[in-house]
């Protein structure tokens, strides 16, 4: 019930910008091309939502996309509080760029910055664009793709394993 | 008048066993060989020092609630005169609760050098021992990487019980080795080294 309503704003403020909606419990994302991101989120700051609570990313390297999720929300208006909103953009996985939204919403700053260290998407038009949680030599890996292997977790076969002793 | 020339006459050169206070530099290396020689007072330093383990609080993980919990009314540990402090200026204890992620662990050898000598360090949980549930993780280090680290203790986490042990093991261990005196007759630990991290750990933080 409460989320109708915060549907029918956001799709009102996007109308003509999105591409597709997706839809969960208490959240909706609207899908809109990477070109037409400022101008969705002018209209949904204009419209009311005036903080980013996550940017997170999804790695899908069959089909060569990055997907980059900013999730917004309202302090302010108390029937926009009840859901939450996502705006999907998908980049193409070899040169992940697009602008950023931190000019709009500021709470997108240092969030922006993880998943450009994460998944090495580059923010073109931010402030101070430097990895935040990683030191820059693990950052230029960009771990949370999904080529990064990391060290599987092994079957123990018996005998003695020879292990790196504290000194 | 006839004292006072007696005195003087019985003066005369240096002796040998006397502590003269002219020359400060002869009379401070006088002193040191009479006090460290003969009266042991390495023997009261190690004891002094056993008695004094203050550790600076470095909590990076959970572990951080057991470490409270072992200075709490129940477990009471600073009846082994160990008191925990907030500046590292004024410990010469290191507790590292848990995980240390890559950039911690700059902070982790940032706060070692801060503290004066003669230093320990307890290595608290599984994540500080070998990593424990992140051990294949791509961001954290092995504290003894970065520090020398005198006792572990394993768990996950460990009892508050298993703190205090830990503790009075390494009382033992300062008043059996005479880690502390030595130290400071040395001006380092020649047994347990400062290791050198193998990865520049601080670049982030000179920009």
């Amino acid at each position: 019930m409460s989320l109708d309503a915060v549907r029918s704003r956001a799709e009102e403020a996007l109308r003509g910008v999105y591409t597709g909606v997706e839809e969960g419990k208490g959240f909706v994302a609207f899908r809109v091309p990477a070109e037409r991101v400022v101008e969705a989120a002018e209209a949904l700051k204009s419209a009311g939502f005036d903080h980013v609570k996550s940017v997170t990313a999804v790695d899908r390297p069959k089909e060569g996309v990055i997907e980059v999720t900013y999730h917004v929300s309202s302090y302010s208006d108390p029937e926009l509080a009840r859901g939450i909103v996502g705006i999907t953009v998908s980049l193409p996985r070899d040169n992940p760029r697009m602008p950023s939204l931190s000019r709009i919403w500021v709470s997108a700053e240092f969030q922006e910055r993880e998943v450009f260290e994460f998944f090495g998407v580059v923010f073109e038009g931010h402030p101070d664009l430097r990895p935040i949680l990683l030191i820059p030599p693990l950052a230029e890996k960009h771990p949370l793709r999904k080529d990064f292997i990391v060290k599987e977790e092994q079957v123990y076969k018996g005998g003695i394993t020879k292990l790196e002793q504290p000194p | 008048m006839s004292t006072l020339r007696s005195r003087e006459a019985r003066a005369g050169p240096p002796e040998e066993g006397r502590l003269y206070v002219g020359n400060l530099d002869a009379a401070a290396r006088r002193a040191r060989e009479l006090l460290l020689g003969k009266m042991k007072l390495g023997k009261l330093v190690d004891w002094g020092t056993a008695f004094s383990l203050w550790p600076v609080h470095f909590t990076t993980s959970c572990c951080g609630c057991e470490f409270a919990a072992t200075w709490s009314p129940r477990f009471d540990a600073e009846r082994y005169g160990a008191l925990p402090w907030l500046s590292p200026r004024q410990t010469n204890l290191i507790v590292i609760e848990g995980t240390v992620t890559k950039k911690m662990g700059c902070a982790l050898r940032l706060v070692w050098e801060q503290m004066p000598h003669p230093k320990f360090a307890i290595a608290m949980g599984a994540c500080a021992l070998d990593g424990g549930i992140f051990y294949n993780s791509y961001n954290i280090v092995r504290p003894w990487e970065v520090v020398p680290v005198d006792v572990f203790i394993p768990g996950c986490p460990p009892r508050p019980e298993a703190l205090a042990r830990a503790i009075v093991e390494l009382q033992r261990l300062i008043r059996e080795k005479g880690v502390a005196s030595k130290w400071i007759e040395e001006g380092e630990r020649e047994d347990k080294p400062a290791p050198i991290p193998k990865e520049d750990l601080c670049s982030w933080w000179r920009g």
